[in-house]
């Protein structure tokens, strides 16, 4: 296999993006990330397009066909990638081994979804489709459903209290302000969080993410190519990929994301690193409960212990493993097929040093996690500085 | 005839699933028998939710997982407002919500006398 680069990235600002449709944001993401390649003139080989849902949402499909004719990759061979809301990741995972394998040259892999669409109870709904139809959705059971019965058992097993959500809650927010891209810039006390109102007990509206419109992209290359377009290429030194049973109930141990343990130890092996090598964090938290299990599955703290750690400002800007300097998909937003290749663009203007107010110190290697389902669908990317 | 909450037991190596599976999950078999999972199952985690999904009236939905006696475990609604971890609830047949104008029936969990 051959060593993969990240040669640009770029992506649009989150949010409810009035007057802008699906095809403009993803065209908007990859341009920027053309641009900051400096690939305007390239051919371009393979283009991976991740998004969950466009034709539910905007009634479009094909859109991968779509972006190439929008903004001329013509004559790549151009592919939607869906995998829930870790499609981003999974289109991310796609280029790598497009180029990996000796296949394609240059790629574009962009994500997006425009999911203010449509109504909000459109969009639980529709996202509720995820769960297993028979066991989970008929009986009414959502995502933020799922998230709070997952957020009772760490609360009942390992001592982890509503503070805690709202701590990462107030972190995710304060990291959001200094990104111009987030969805919600506004400060989170824990007073407001722990105020704000209940939307599936014990998870109020401050433990859950927006639902947001954007889109993200990155250009990828052989890295012995990435001089030609860079001095910073960013490496992809290792991914994992791993899934579970559909339903949170039929787990081994519900509390345990057993995808996110089996993707990370693959990652882990295939960059021969551990979890002390890792500089920067971008996770899932499309509910405050999943950052620190998360932290906790993926093996940067002790099962059980992740709770403690936030609580200690491990996980803060300044601490030593910063998590979510975005602002997570708590606050940078959860336009989810975008989800997974923002969280690499993030990754990638950290180790670049090009994260402005949220630049963690000085970080050599990146993680990412993007799930998809409810936990059962695991895509995780460790980065590096390719130079 | 009174409905019984079934799972599904793998004829080659006896593990018991709910929901069902094409193969099993611990040896790959593909034949298996429906088996009654009992009547006192315990509360494990749940929540009451307000945002809810369409035709579901009155919030909160309180929703749990409950294990039962062999392990096997469900999700489902509870009739209850007020769970307890730990609580013993039963299988009842009932209408669960409307979904396009179409009523849907399951099972729901009811506390134990
Ligand atoms: C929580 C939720 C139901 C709120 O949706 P909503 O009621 O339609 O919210 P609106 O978009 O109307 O926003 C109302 C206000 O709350 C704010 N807001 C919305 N979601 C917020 C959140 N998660 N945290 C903090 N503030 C939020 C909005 O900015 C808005 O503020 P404003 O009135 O000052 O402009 C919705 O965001 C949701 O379902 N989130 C989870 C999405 C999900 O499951 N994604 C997939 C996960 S894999
Ligand atoms: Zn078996």
């Amino acid at each position: 296999m051959r060593d993969v680069a990240i040669i640009g990235c770029g992506m649009t600002k989150f949010g409810r993006l009035e007057g802008k449709d699906l095809m403009d944001l993803l065209a908007e993401a990859s341009l920027r990330a053309i641009d900051d390649a400096g690939a305007g003139e390239r051919d371009f080989d393979s283009v991976y397009v991740g998004n969950m849902m466009a034709g539910e949402l905007v009634h479009q499909t094909a859109i991968a066909s779509a972006l190439v004719d929008r903004i001329n990759l013509i004559p790549a061979g151009a592919e939607r990638v869906e995998n829930g809301p870790a499609s981003g990741a999974s289109a991310v995972k796609n280029g790598f081994l497009a180029v990996a394998s000796g296949a394609s040259d240059l790629v574009l892999v962009a994500g997006g979804e425009k999911m203010t669409a449509v109504d909000t109870d459109v969009i639980g709904d529709l996202v509720s489709t995820m769960t297993h139809p028979t066991a989970e959705y008929v009986h009414g059971v959502t995502l933020p459903a799922m998230a709070a019965m997952l957020t009772r058992l760490y609360m009942e097993r390992y001592g982890v209290t509503e503070r805690h959500l709202a701590m990462v809650a107030v972190k995710n927010h304060a990291n959001a302000l200094k990104n111009p891209y987030a969805h919600l810039h506004r400060e989170c006390t824990i007073e407001g969080a722990m105020n704000s109102i209940m939307i599936a007990d014990p998870l109020r509206l401050y433990y859950a993410c927006p639902i947001s419109d954007g889109a993200a992209a990155v250009v990828l290359c052989p890295l012995e190519k990435a001089k030609e377009f860079t001095d910073k290429p960013v490496r992809i030194a290792g991914f994992g990929h791993a899934s579970d049973v559909q339903t949170l109930q039929e787990r081994e141990d519900p509390a345990v994301l057993k995808s996110v343990q089996l993707a990370s130890q693959q990652a882990f092996k295939m960059a021969k690193l551990e979890p002390n090598d890792i500089g920067v964090v971008e996770t899932h938290d499309a509910f405050e409960i999943l950052e620190i299990v998360q932290s906790e599955d993926a093996g940067f703290f002790e099962k059980g212990k992740g709770h403690l750690a936030v609580e200690k400002g491990v996980t803060a800007l300044d601490g030593e493993l910063p998590i979510n300097p975005s602002g997570g998909l708590k606050a940078k937003g959860h336009p989810v097929g975008a989800t997974g290749v923002a969280q690499i663009v993030e990754l990638v203007w950290q180790l670049r040093g090009e994260a402005g107010e949220r630049q963690v110190k000085d970080p050599k290697r990146g993680f990412a996690c993007n799930f998809g389902g409810f936990g059962n669908n695991t895509v995780i990317h460790i980065l590096e500085r390719g130079w | 005839m009174e409905q019984k909450f079934t799972g599904f037991k793998c004829k080659s190596c006896g593990r018991v699933m709910y929901p069902k599976h094409d193969r099993c999950l611990d040896c790959k078999g593909t034949e298996f028998e429906e088996v009654e999972l009992g009547e006192d199952a315990t509360l494990l985690t749940y929540t009451k939710l307000y945002a809810l999904p369409e035709g579901i009236e009155m919030p909160p939905l309180v929703l749990g997982i409950v294990k039962f006696p062999g392990g096997v475990r469900a999700m489902g609604q509870l009739t209850t407002d007020d769970p307890k971890i730990g609580m013993k609830l039963r299988p009842v047949w009932g209408k669960l919500r409307k979904m396009k104008d179409r009523e849907i029936f399951g099972f729901k969990f009811e506390p134990l006398k």
